[in-house]
């Protein structure tokens, strides 16, 4: 193979899910009815914000070799505390501020606060106790959300604050500041990740953990940094989906984290760790938004809906090994 | 002394069971098996059953599924070896839950399904609203609405249903369509909020808005996937009442919505009278006597008990909330149980 041919295949095969999005996006503009418009397109990137922004601390975690499953407990749990203090129907307590625009910085302290203390708290459990992450964030999965379930009572905090809700209706150039709030995130924890050292050191921990310590690296110090930055952009994350529903309920982020571990694979995080660049998490997010935005236009009936979306997954992650598989031969 | 003592400690628990006729009786305890406590129906039912029950005499303990199947077939299980005086059984999945119902009643323990009727076997007595019948009484509203809006029977709905596993919102959608299916100038988009999550709903209703601008209802099979839906409706720019919004299932939240505009009708399921009929007929169910049919009269609702295949039912009506009745006390929604306590049916 030519350097020249070589060099392109390798920008093609780093950039893959670029390419997907691209390819999906072109497809279901040609094929689904009313789906080839700007509306569309700013719809997906809206709805790419929440699990967009939950991807980011998913896959922080899963780059330095460890996992992270209560994410989406997490969220629901911020999403409920800012519902109970800030809404004010339902069992929300409507508490508000003057002036008022206090309530946002309030409610975004209240709920990243709570992701911190879990996120805090699994690392803990992991990195101190030396306890399986995988066991141990699985079990906050389940009591988090427990925890969601007994202080709401099943009930909903509906109508937040007018600020929390002006977030979510305001729009620039067409799209909710929201969704620029996730690529903030995005733009700012991929520059982490890309140029200072805690990012490198995240992902030579992830490569290997035991050489990672022998070249001085404060392995503890640094993980522990991860779970509680993954606790608590879980937190935002549900900060964010509190604002675009104007509540919380306890179900509230259901089947989100599936999604987003999807999200981090398509994306191109390696699930052993060690590799994995935040871009492509967030191509894979739209990705998703893109198939989902899609099934809702295409008018299935609903007991196809989830077949189709799991098989478009499938194969989303299918060409993402075959990208490994020619990775591998080139290498 | 002595015997003043033991004198006044008699006078004192006979007082004290007076003042409290219902843990007096004592008749028991009866299980309450709830598919789910995430959303307010069902944490409601809990509240008002425990409220009834304890009326006639009953205490009622509360297993929660987390709407997992086998989980309430395990639950059920345990509960059957535990031999309560009844066990009361919102099933999560209709037919799965059949052989247990078998199961418990081959152990003498009397079965009665409340709000989701399983009619592949034998219950002892059934307490449902008619989920079939809520998406009759939305088509009701549906002609009213579009008729108010476009001056005859036609246009586009969204129905925003819940989760496609959940037999709940499929017979919700049966309804619905059935009757609808008597219009054919209304278009019905309906869309799934997998695992009844309120940010799906808003997701649908914003996609949808952009696909079909002239979308003039949304009906959701639940409150909490409305406000999701008024966000979303907001969101796009959108006032009170430019695409009327309706639900079912009567919760708080969708009477707030109703008084701020947002939402025209909510499809009550009649919670409080569908627990307090289990109340009114525990004593016969526990002495296994014979449930007769006829009407009878539940927190004054007209309801009526039929002989069916799968066992005595009572089927309560629900209501259509707007807001000309919105504040009415009787709708659980506005959180009030009824002052006046349920009695035995003899």
């Amino acid at each position: 193979m030519q350097p020249s041919q070589r060099r392109s295949l390798e920008f093609v095969l780093d950039n893959l899910v670029w390419f997907m999005l691209l390819a999906v996006l072109a497809i279901f503009s040609a094929t689904v009815p009313n789906y080839f418009q700007l509306g569309i397109f700013a719809n997906i990137i809206e709805q790419s914000s929440v699990l967009g922004v939950m991807s980011i601390g998913l896959a922080l975690v899963i780059i330095a070799g460890h996992m992270d499953l209560s994410v989406e407990s997490v969220a629901a749990l911020s999403a409920m505390a800012a519902g109970i203090l800030f809404a004010s129907s339902g069992i929300g307590m409507g508490i508000t501020f003057t002036p008022g625009w206090l309530v946002v910085p309030a409610s975004l302290l209240v709920g990243l606060g709570v992701g911190a203390v879990v996120g805090a708290l699994n690392g803990f459990l992991v990195i101190k106790v030396k306890m399986n992450a995988f066991i141990v964030t699985l079990s906050s999965f389940i009591w988090v959300r427990g925890l969601v379930v007994a202080a709401s009572g099943g009930r909903s905090a509906q109508n937040l604050a007018d600020e929390l809700r002006w977030l979510a209706i305001q729009r620039f150039l067409g799209i909710p500041l929201t969704a620029y709030i996730a690529i903030a995130c995005f733009i700012g924890f991929s520059f982490m990740m890309a140029k200072t050292r805690f990012g490198r050191h995240l992902i030579m921990i992830g490569g290997n953990e035991a050489a990672a310590f022998r070249a001085g690296i404060k392995v503890d110090k640094v993980l522990m940094i991860a779970f509680i930055l993954s606790g608590t952009i879980a937190a935002l994350a549900g900060w964010l989906l509190a604002i675009r529903t104007s509540g919380a309920t306890a179900n509230l982020g259901a089947g989100m984290l599936f999604n987003a571990f999807a999200a981090v694979v398509i994306g191109g995080v390696s699930l052993k760790g060690g590799l994995g660049a935040l871009p492509g998490v967030y191509a894979g997010v739209l990705l998703l938004s893109s198939i989902n935005t899609a099934i809702n236009l295409m008018g299935l009936p609903a007991h196809y809906t989830q077949v189709i979306h799991g098989l478009l997954v499938l194969a989303a992650v299918l060409l993402d090994t075959l990208k490994q598989t020619i990775r591998k031969k080139l290498a | 002394m002595k015997q003043l003592l033991k004198h006044g400690m008699v006078l004192l628990a006979g007082t004290a069971a007076l003042l409290h006729p219902a843990y007096a009786q004592d008749k028991g305890m009866v299980y309450y098996m709830v598919p789910t406590l995430l959303d307010e129906f069902q944490t409601g039912s809990v509240s008002a059953l425990e409220m009834f029950l304890e009326q006639v005499g009953y205490d009622l303990t509360t297993l929660n599924a987390d709407n997992k199947t086998d989980l309430q077939q395990s639950q059920m299980n345990d509960v059957i070896a535990l031999a309560p005086k009844a066990i009361i059984l919102a099933a999560v999945d209709f037919n799965a839950l059949a052989p247990s119902v078998d199961a418990a009643r081959a152990a003498g323990i009397p079965v009665i399904e409340f709000d989701r009727q399983i009619s592949s076997t034998v219950s002892d007595f059934t307490s449902v609203a008619g989920t079939v019948e809520i998406g009759y009484v939305a088509a009701e509203q549906v002609e009213r609405l579009l008729t108010e809006k476009n001056g005859s029977v036609k246009g586009k709905v969204l129905q925003v249903l819940g989760d496609p596993g959940d037999p709940y919102t499929l017979d919700i959608q049966k309804g619905f369509e059935e009757r609808m299916a008597a219009f054919p100038e209304v278009t019905i988009i309906s869309q799934p909020a997998m695992m009844w999550e309120a940010s799906n709903a808003g997701t649908i209703v914003s996609d949808q808005l952009l696909a079909n601008p002239d979308i003039d209802i949304v009906f959701s099979h639940a409150a909490h996937l409305s406000v999701a839906a008024v966000a979303s409706l907001e969101a796009a720019g959108k006032q009170p009442g430019d695409v009327y919004v309706m639900s079912s299932n009567g919760a708080p939240v969708a009477l707030q919505m109703i008084r701020d505009g947002w939402m025209q009708v909510e499809v009550e399921q009649p919670l409080y009278a569908q627990a307090a009929a289990v109340a009114m007929f525990m004593d016969k169910l526990v002495a296994k006597e014979p449930i007769e049919p006829g009407e009878y009269d539940v927190l004054g609702l007209p309801s009526v008990v039929t002989d069916e295949a799968w066992g005595p039912t009572i089927k309560i009506p629900g209501a259509a909330i707007t807001p000309e009745n919105v504040d009415d006390p009787s709708f659980w929604g506005n959180l009030k149980p009824p002052a006046a306590p349920v009695t035995s049916v003899e």
